[in-house]
C-alpha cells in the first residue's frame, strides 16, 4: 500500500515537474507574472512528492516488502537496519530515485534562495531544472520503476546488498556525489536562462557563483569518500584505479574546478563570459555523460550497474536533448557576446586562464582515457586498455607545471602586476619550499631525487605560497590581527582549497613513493618486520556476523621494540550472496596507515597476509576535505547573502 | 583479554620469522613484480588487474609472471610474453600506433591551441575596448543594485 | 569564421554520441584475440583418457577442427555439450581441451585423475559426447598460451595448424550458423 503511494507520489512529481517546465517558461517569453510566480511553489510540490517517493521506497526496504523486485534484490531481512536503508540507493532504481529527488531538492533551493533575482530569471531557471527533471522522472516511471512489483509470486528472503556496498562508506558516498552531480545543473541552468535572454555580466557570474562552489563541494567530497571507501573495502590498499566508473565523478570535477575560478574573472572583470558559459553548461553535461557511462554498459568497470541497452539509448536520446540542445542554443546566441576587458600579459586574468587550460586539458585527458578504447574498438582497430601506467603518466607532466602556477597565481593583481616586486618573495617562497622538502626528506632518512622529493617541493610551494600571501593581504589592512576579520571568507576559503591542493599533491607523491607492500605466509605466532614494522599474527578464528560467516585475524605491531598498536583484520563470507569480501585492518596516523588484509589459508596451518606500511595516505583525503572547507568558507562569504530590498518589487515584463 | 595474553605469550618465547609468499632474489625482482601485476589486466574480469582479482586466468596469469620474473626475465619481455597471448587489451598502457598517438597528441594540441586563444583574446580585447568596468568591489554593488532595480 | 567557433562544441559532442551510439549495440567484454593467425603453440600434453598417450601439436595437423575449451565444473560447457555432439554427427572433428581447476590445497581433494575421468565419462554420457579425445591441460599452460580467459571458448584450427577462429563463450545453433560455420567451411576446403 505505502509502496503504491510512492509510486503515485513519484506520479505526482512528474506531473508537476512537467508543469514547472513549461508554465514560468511559457510565462517568461508571454511577461505573464502569475505564470512565473507560480514556479516557486511547483518547485516545492516537486520536491515533497519525490521526498515521499523517496521515503516509501525506504519503507518498504525497513519492512523487507520482497515482492518489490527492487528490494527482494538488494536487500535481505538479515542485513543490518542502517544498511536495508542505504540499499533503497543501491541498485540502479534506487539510485536514479536518490538522483530525482537531489535535483527537486536542489531546484527547490533554488527557489527559496534566489528571491533576489528577476522574476523572469528566477521562472526560467526554475523552469530549465524541471525540464530536466520531467526527463530523469520519466526515466524513472517508465525505464527504471523502483516500486515494481513482482506478484504473484515473490520470495521469501531478498538476495541481499552487494557487500561491497555494506560499509559506512557507502552510507554517505552515494548522497553527496549526487548532491554534486545534480547540482551542476543549477548552473546549467543559469547559463541556459542567460542564453535565453542574452545577458551575462558580472551580476550574473556573482549569482551563479555560490551555486557552482556548492556543487563542487558536495562533489569534491563525495568522491574523496568514494575514494576512501574503495581503500578500506577493496582490501588492497588503492585509493584510486581509473576505472570509468571513478573517472565518471572526475570529469565534471575538473570541469567543475573550472568553473569557479573562470566566474571569478566574469564577476571580477566581466571578461571570459562565453568561456565561462561554456564551463557551466560542460560541467553538468559530462555528469550526465558519466551517468550515461555508468548505466548504460558501453563500457567495463567493476562497479557499473547492471545494465540494459534500453535504458542507454533512454539516456543517451536524453543527453542528445539536453546536451546537443544547449550546445546548440550556445552556438546560435554566443557569437552576439562580446567580452570587454583589458589586462596585461602578466596579470591575474591570465593566471586563470592558465588554470583553466591546466584543468581542461586533464579534464580531456581522462576523457580520452575513458573512452579512447571505445573509439579504438568501433573504429575497428581490436581492443586495448588504458589504465593506471597512462594516467599516471600524463597526471605526471600536468601537476607540475600546474602546482608551479598555482603558486604563483593568487599573488598578481587583477589586469597588470610587476614582475619585480614579486621577485623577492617568491625567491623566500622557493628557498623555503626547499628546505622543508629536504627536511621532511631528511628526517624520513631518504634524500633522494624521487617522486616523493617532487611531491614535497611542490606541495611546499604551493602551501607557503598560499600561505604568505593570505599573511600579505591581512598586512595590507594595517596590522594581521585587524585583518582577520577584514579580509573576505572567500579570499580565506581559496587560501583553504590551495592547501588543500598542497596536501593532496604531497599525500599522493608519499604514498606512491614509499608503500612498503608484503605478502606473507603467517601461523600464528610468526611475525614479520615490514619497514621497521613488526607484525606478530596472534590469532586467527572464526567470525559470525549477521549476515556473514569468515574468519578473523589479530595481529600486534610493534617499532623498535614499543607496543604500538592491535589490528583486527577479516576475512567475510557473506552467506547469501556467496561472496568474499576483505575488511582490512587499518591503522591510522598522520605520517603513515599500517593496512593488513587477511588473504587465503595456506597450507600447514598458516594465512596469507598482505601487510602494508602506506606513508601521508591520510594526506589524500585530507586534501579533499580541506578543499571542501575551502569552498565551504567561500559560500559564507556574505556577499552572496545580500538581501535586496527592490528585489520583491520587480516584475518581469519583457 | 585471555586470547591477548596468549598471543603476548607467543610473541615472547615462539616468535618465528614468516616468510614471503612469493620469494625473491634481490628487491628489484620484487619490484617488477608488484608493478607488472598492478598493470596487467585480468581478462575475464571487468576492469581488475591481475595483483586485485582472484579468477583463474588471473591466478594463472600472476603464476607465469612470477615464474617469469625469477627467470630474469625483462620487463618489456614480460609484457610482450601477454600481449603475444592476450592481446594489447592486456596492459593498461595502450600502445603506440597512428590512432592512438593522439591520446598524447589530443591533450597538447588543446593546451597549446587555449594557449594561443588566450594570448589572441588578451591582444585583441586590449585594442578594442575601453575599460569602463567595475574596478572595485564597491563598483561591483552598485552594478548590481542597479541591474535589480531596472525593468528588463 | 569567429560564428563557426562557437558551433564546435556541438559538433565534437554530436561526434561523441555517434560513438556513443555504436556503443551502445556492441558488446563491451568481446575483446580481439591475439592468438589468431598464428601456430597452435607447441605443447606435450596426456590423453585425458589414455594418459600414456601424449598429444603434440604436431599430431594435430591434416585436418581442420574445433578445439573447444571445457571442463565439468562449468555448468555453460555441460550445456554445450549436446549442441557440439550434433555437430560430430554431422561430421564436425571436434578436439576437447580439458580445463582443470587449480586446487586449493585447504579445501579440495588433491587432483585424482581416476576421479577425473569418472566425472568427465559420466558427463559425457549424460549430455553426449563431441569429443574425438580430450587432451587434459592441467596446469592450463596450453590454455594460457592460447589466450583463454576461462570455459568454454572454442578455436577453429585448419590443417595447417593454424587458428583461424577464436570464439569466447558457449556455442549454440545460432552462434554457430552466424559467426562459426562460414570460417569453418572456408578453412575446411581442400
Amino acid at each position: 500500500m505505502i509502496v503504491e503511494a510512492g509510486q503515485l507520489a513519484l506520479t505526482f512529481a512528474f506531473a508537476l515537474a512537467v508543469l514547472l517546465a513549461i508554465l514560468p517558461l511559457y510565462g517568461s517569453f508571454v511577461a505573464n507574472k502569475p505564470m512565473l510566480l507560480l514556479a516557486k511553489p511547483l518547485a516545492f510540490g516537486q520536491f515533497f512528492f519525490c521526498l515521499l517517493a523517496m521515503l516509501a521506497l525506504i519503507y518498504a526496504f525497513r519492512t523487507n516488502d520482497f515482492s518489490v523486485i527492487n528490494v527482494a534484490q538488494n536487500s535481505s531481512s538479515t542485513l543490518p537496519w542502517y544498511y536495508q536503508i542505504t540499499a533503497s540507493f543501491g541498485s540502479h532504481e534506487g539510485s536514479m530515485l536518490l538522483w530525482v529527488l537531489m535535483l527537486a531538492g536542489w531546484t527547490a533551493l533554488v527557489a527559496q534562495f534566489s528571491k533576489a533575482l528577476p522574476l523572469q530569471l528566477h521562472g526560467r531557471i526554475l523552469g530549465i531544472l524541471g525540464l530536466i527533471n520531467v526527463g530523469f522522472v520519466a526515466f524513472s516511471l517508465i525505464m527504471s520503476n523502483p516500486f515494481e512489483r513482482s506478484l504473484p509470486f515473490f520470495p521469501v528472503e531478498g538476495r541481499d546488498l552487494n557487500p561491497l556496498l555494506q560499509d559506512f562508506g557507502m552510507i554517505l558516498h552515494p548522497p553527496t556525489l549526487y548532491m554534486g552531480y545534480v547540482g551542476f545543473a543549477v548552473a546549467f541552468a543559469f547559463a541556459i536562462a542567460a542564453l535565453m535572454g542574452g545577458r551575462f555580466d558580472s551580476v550574473w557570474a556573482r549569482w551563479v557563483r555560490p551555486w557552482a562552489l556548492a556543487a563542487w563541494l558536495f562533489l569534491t567530497l563525495g568522491i574523496m569518500l568514494g575514494s576512501w571507501w574503495a581503500y578500506n573495502e577493496l582490501g588492497w590498499g588503492g585509493w584510486w584505479f581509473w576505472d570509468p566508473v571513478e573517472n565518471a565523478s572526475f570529469m565534471p570535477w575538473l570541469a567543475g574546478t573550472a568553473l569557479i575560478h573562470s566566474l571569478a574573472v566574469t564577476e571580477k572583470r566581466g571578461t571570459f563570459k562565453s568561456w565561462t558559459v561554456l564551463l557551466a553548461l560542460a560541467a553538468f553535461a559530462l555528469s550526465l555523460v558519466g551517468a550515461f557511462l555508468v548505466r548504460s554498459g558501453v563500457l567495463v568497470s567493476v562497479h557499473s550497474f547492471a545494465t540494459d541497452p534500453g535504458r542507454g539509448l533512454y539516456l543517451l536520446v536524453f543527453l542528445l536533448l539536453v546536451v546537443g540542445g544547449s550546445l546548440l542554443l550556445y552556438g546560435i546566441r554566443m557569437n552576439a557576446v562580446r567580452s570587454q576587458a583589458r589586462y596585461q600579459l602578466f596579470s591575474r586574468e591570465m593566471m586563470l586562464w592558465g588554470n583553466n587550460i591546466f584543468l581542461l586539458t586533464a579534464c580531456l585527458i581522462v576523457f580520452l582515457g575513458t573512452l579512447f578504447p571505445l573509439f579504438h574498438k568501433e573504429l575497428g582497430l581490436g581492443t586495448i586498455s588504458i589504465g593506471e601506467p597512462f594516467f599516471n603518466q600524463m597526471f605526471y607532466y600536468l601537476t607540475i607545471p600546474f602546482a608551479l602556477l598555482l603558486g604563483l597565481a593568487p599573488w598578481v593583481r587583477w589586469k597588470q602586476q610587476q614582475l619585480l616586486p614579486l621577485i623577492k618573495p617568491f625567491s623566500l617562497i622557493a628557498i623555503a619550499s626547499l628546505m622543508l622538502a629536504l627536511g621532511v626528506m631528511a628526517s624520513m632518512q631518504s634524500v633522494q631525487a624521487n617522486l616523493g622529493l617532487l611531491g614535497l617541493l611542490l606541495g611546499a610551494w604551493v602551501g607557503i605560497s598560499a600561505l604568505a600571501e593570505v599573511m600579505l593581504r591581512l598586512r595590507q589592512f594595517g596590522s594581521v590581527s585587524a585583518g582577520i576579520s577584514k579580509l573576505n571568507a572567500s579570499h580565506y576559503g581559496m587560501t583553504l582549497a590551495h592547501i588543500g591542493f598542497a596536501v593532496l599533491v604531497v599525500g599522493v607523491a608519499m604514498t606512491k613513493t614509499y608503500t612498503v607492500e608484503r605478502d606473507v605466509r603467517m601461523q600464528e605466532g610468526d611475525s614479520t618486520s615490514v619497514a621497521g614494522y613488526e607484525f606478530t599474527l596472534t590469532d586467527v578464528y572464526d567470525l559470525n556476523g549477521p549476515n556473514y560467516g569468515g574468519q578473523a585475524a589479530e595481529l600486534d605491531v610493534s617499532k623498535d621494540g614499543g607496543y604500538v598498536t592491535h589490528l583486527h583484520a577479516e576475512k567475510r563470507f557473506y552467506r547469501i550472496q556467496r561472496t568474499i569480501m576483505t575488511e582490512s585492518a587499518v591503522h591510522a596516523r598522520l605520517s603513515r596507515d599500517l593496512y593488513v588484509s587477511l588473504g587465503e589459508e595456506l597450507p600447514g596451518n598458516a594465512w596469507a597476509l598482505r601487510i602494508q606500511v602506506k606513508p601521508f595516505v591520510r594526506w589524500i583525503w585530507l586534501g579533499g576535505v580541506l578543499m571542501s572547507l575551502g569552498a565551504l568558507l567561500a559560500l559564507a562569504d556574505k556577499r552572496y547573502r545580500r538581501k535586496s530590498s527592490v528585489a520583491k518589487q520587480e516584475v518581469a515584463n519583457a | 583479554m585471555k586470547r591477548y595474553v596468549i598471543g603476548l605469550l607467543w610473541l615472547m618465547c615462539n616468535t618465528v620469522s614468516a616468510e614471503e609468499v612469493l620469494a625473491f632474489a634481490n628487491d628489484a625482482q620484487r619490484e617488477l613484480y608488484y608493478q607488472l601485476a598492478a598493470e596487467l589486466r585480468c581478462p575475464q574480469c571487468q576492469n581488475q588487474n591481475i595483483a586485485d582479482s582472484n579468477a583463474i586466468v588471473a591466478v594463472d596469469m600472476r603464476q607465469k609472471t612470477y615464474q617469469l620474473v625469477q627467470q630474469g626475465q625483462s620487463r618489456q619481455q614480460i609484457l610482450q610474453y601477454m600481449i603475444n597471448r592476450y592481446g594489447d587489451f592486456v596492459h593498461y598502457q595502450p600502445p603506440l600506433n597512428r590512432v592512438t598517438i593522439w591520446l598524447w597528441l589530443a591533450p597538447l594540441l588543446l593546451l597549446l591551441g587555449l594557449l594561443a586563444v588566450g594570448l589572441y583574446r588578451r591582444r585583441n580585447e586590449a585594442a578594442q575596448t575601453p575599460d569602463n568596468l567595475a574596478g572595485t568591489p564597491d563598483e561591483l554593488e552598485q552594478l548590481i543594485e542597479k541591474y535589480r532595480s531596472k525593468k528588463p | 569564421m569567429r560564428k563557426l567557433f562557437f558551433y564546435a562544441p556541438l559538433a565534437l559532442f554530436l561526434l561523441l554520441a555517434l560513438f556513443l551510439l555504436s556503443g551502445l549495440f556492441s558488446d563491451p567484454r568481446e575483446r580481439a584475440s591475439a592468438t589468431l593467425n598464428k601456430s597452435l603453440p607447441a605443447f606435450a600434453l596426456a590423453d585425458l583418457m589414455q594418459p600414456q598417450h601424449i598429444w603434440t601439436a604436431e599430431q594435430l595437423k591434416g585436418e581442420t577442427f574445433l578445439l573447444n575449451v571445457w571442463g565439468t565444473w562449468c555448468p555453460t560447457c555441460n550445456a554445450e555439450l549436446g549442441y557440439l555432439t550434433e555437430l560430430r554427427q554431422q561430421g564436425v572433428k571436434i578436439v576437447g581441451l580439458y580445463y582443470e581447476l587449480p586446487r586449493d590445497p585447504a579445501f579440495d581433494a588433491p587432483f585424482n585423475l581416476q576421479t577425473l575421468q569418472q566425472d568427465v565419462s559420466q558427463k559425457l554420457a549424460q549430455h553426449g559426447d563431441p569429443y574425438q579425445f580430450n587432451i587434459l591441460d592441467l596446469q592450463r599452460s596450453l590454455s594460457l598460451d592460447l589466450g583463454v580467459s576461462g570455459a568454454p571458448e572454442t578455436f577453429i584450427i585448419d590443417a595447417q595448424g593454424i587458428i583461424r577462429l577464436h570464439h569466447i563463450g558457449d556455442i549454440n545453433s545460432q552462434v554457430w550458423r552466424s559467426k562459426l560455420a562460414p570460417s569453418y567451411q572456408q578453412w575446411s576446403q581442400p
